[in-house]
């Protein structure tokens, strides 16, 4: 997506939210918080509520239905809440508020909060791809040497094999990683199979390099690791196998 | 019948009966599915149906307000199985076991009716097994004149009994409180579904308690302070109540209240808010230990309440407008969405 204004910088009330129409997109919320503004998806990523009738103290945006909440700097997550937000990167130009969408991998929440220089680096070795819909990414038993990233569209796993095949559960939000084996130790082979179901965006990468780039910087790499054990453990937990 | 649940990490299984409404036979199977009111208004139940066909019980309810139909999507509090099912929940699911403490059916004789003002009632279910609960959950209760489950508070605490108090309000126009209120109940026989809700109070909870009650909403609170009361919480945390009604005449449980205070003197402080009149001479002087205030509940409890809104637990119940105005309060005020537990009487 290209640059597009949304709005007048003044339209937007200070420490305040405004939703705004976007041609042919979903609506947008902009946010000004003190001189800085930040830009997100208009849309609650809970139930689809709209979060400009949100209560906004600033900092932290809060959807009034279920009180998840954002640091609306990053879109991160914070106490309840079990999605980040869908943020856009923005500029002003000429008093306009302008906004671009960002690439899957900076609203990955694996990733949120690593060193720009690493972010950068991974960046450079993602490559993009278009699926159709019925692709299979992986099935059990494939060798797992990518790792991917949702940009849009959804994507449905299923686990087990020779007749006892059970869902795996959905992942349809941007930014939602997945065949993370190979960021694990000895997980040299899928064990679940990934299926397309409608036409998909993802970025792909190699998780040999991905591990590389981590090991350079073992802070961030510390970050990541953090983030895909408790991943895990939510998964684990939802199959009751914990 | 067999009921699948696809949610966002795998699938679950369970059996519903015949007229079951999805969500009550998933609970009862252990699944921590999404609900609030379980009864059909806050929408929160929402799930996809991707095969096999549904019974809507309550194709009105005003929970279906931003549902998309066309996409197959359904309240699960509100629809029935009319077959094997398959349906998808855009939440994690998780599975409890052992099924000790799941929401199950059970059913109750009304019991001990009476007035506690003109439009509020006070009664009991005599249940005809032993129910544990938390303090702050409510039961789903259906009786054989009026269609539909409503949402009713627990007042009393205790980890098994099979009598659970309840206070109810008379609603103009409203089908069950003006069943209730309209001839003699006692001895009727009632179904209940529960314990459900999550605005509970455990004795673990190490922070100060700030209730805030409009109306009927003091049910849960009572159930919650009665608990915090027995495990001596107020010895270590302090406590505030605000329980919000309109004028003094509509004011019940002061007795109950002032006792609580009376145990906890220094620690816990219960504030009775008035929106339409001012307090009287007579109910000032009547409990010396309760504070009387005028406004609106959320408001008298925001002035009160500034700067002492670090390590709180807030409980919030009443009507709707109440509940989102306290919850306003209180993210404003800093105070983080986990620590925010709140049941709308919707
Ligand atoms: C968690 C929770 C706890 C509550 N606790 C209390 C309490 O302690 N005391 C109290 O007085 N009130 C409480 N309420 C409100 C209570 O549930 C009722 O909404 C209220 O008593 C009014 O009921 P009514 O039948 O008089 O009004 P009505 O307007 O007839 O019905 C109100 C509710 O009943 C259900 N309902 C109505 N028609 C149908 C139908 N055809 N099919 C299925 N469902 C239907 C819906 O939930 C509706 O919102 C609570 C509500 C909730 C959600
Ligand atoms: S819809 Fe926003 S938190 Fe649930
Ligand atoms: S839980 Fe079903 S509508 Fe509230």
């Amino acid at each position: 997506m290209t640059e597009k204004r949304i709005c007048r910088i003044e339209d937007v009330p200070s420490n305040g939210l405004k939703e705004c129409e976007v041609d042919n997109g979903a609506p947008v919320l902009v946010i000004n918080s003190g001189e800085e503004y930040f830009a997100c998806n208009a849309i609650c990523p809970h139930q689809e509520v709209p979060l400009c009738e949100g209560m906004f103290d600033g900092k932290v945006l809060t959807c009034h239905m279920h009180l998840w909440q954002w640091d609306v700097r990053t879109g991160a997550p914070i106490g309840l809440a079990e999605a980040p937000l869908e943020m856009f990167e923005v500029s002003v130009d000429d008093g306009w508020l302008c906004i671009r969408a960002s690439n899957a991998l900076r609203v990955a929440s694996l990733f949120e909060g690593i060193a720009q220089e690493t972010l950068e680096k991974i960046n450079a070795i993602a490559e993009e791809r278009q699926c159709s819909e019925g692709e299979v990414l992986y099935t059990v038993g494939d060798p797992a040497e990518e790792l991917f990233i949702l940009e849009s569209g959804r994507v449905e796993f299923l686990v087990g094999r020779d007749g006892k095949v059970t869902s795996g559960g959905f992942m349809v939000r941007k930014g939602e990683v997945f065949g993370w084996a190979p960021l694990m130790e000895n997980q040299k082979q899928r064990v679940a199979q990934a299926t397309c179901k409608e036409a998909v965006t993802l970025l792909s990468l190699n998780g040999a390099k991905v591990r590389e780039i981590l090991e350079e910087d073992p802070r961030s790499g510390m970050k990541v690791m953090m983030r895909l054990s408790s991943l895990l453990t939510k998964y684990m937990i939802a199959a009751g196998t914990s | 019948m067999k009921v699948k649940i696809t949610s966002r990490a795998g699938e679950h299984q369970f059996d519903a009966e015949p007229e079951e409404r999805i969500l009550y036979a998933g609970l009862r199977g252990g699944l921590s599915l999404p609900y609030e009111c379980a009864t059909g208004t806050c929408g929160t139940c929402k799930a996809r149906l991707i095969s096999g066909e549904i019974e809507d019980l309550w194709p009105d309810a005003p929970g279906k307000k931003n549902l998309k139909s066309d996409q197959g999507q359904f309240l699960m509090c509100q629809c029935a199985a009319k077959g094997d099912v398959v349906a998808e929940v855009s939440q994690f699911v998780t599975s409890l076991r052992p099924l000790s403490g799941a929401p199950q059916w059970c059913e109750g004789t009304i019991r001990n009716t009476r007035m506690l003002t003109a439009d509020v009632m006070a009664l009991q279910l005599e249940l005809d097994v032993t129910l544990g609960f938390e303090a702050g959950q409510f039961m789903a209760v259906e009786v054989p004149e009026v269609k539909g489950l409503r949402g009713y508070s627990m007042v009393n605490f205790s980890t098994d009994s099979s009598v659970l108090d309840f206070v109810i309000k008379k609603l103009p126009g409203g089908a069950l409180s003006n069943w209730l209120f309209s001839g003699s109940r006692d001895g009727v026989r009632a179904r209940l579904f529960g314990p459900l809700g999550v605005a509970t109070f455990h004795p673990d909870v190490a922070k100060n308690l700030l209730c805030i009650a409009g109306g009927t909403g003091i049910a849960g609170i009572m159930s919650i302070l009665d608990r915090a009361c027995q495990t001596r919480h107020f010895d270590r945390f302090e406590g505030d109540v605000f329980f919000g009604v309109r004028t003094p005449e509509d004011a019940f449980y002061l007795d109950e209240l002032a006792a609580f205070q009376a145990g906890f003197p220094r620690s816990l402080r219960v504030t009775v808010a008035f929106s339409d009149q001012p307090a009287t001479d007579e109910i000032r002087s009547r409990y010396p230990g309760i504070r009387f205030a005028e406004g609106f509940v959320h408001e008298v409890a925001g002035r009160d309440m500034q700067g002492r809104f670090e390590n709180v637990m807030a409980y919030l119940a009443g009507p709707p407008p109440a509940v989102d105005s306290s919850i306003r309060l209180l993210i404003m005020a800093g105070v983080g969405a986990d620590s925010i537990k709140y049941d709308k009487f919707s």
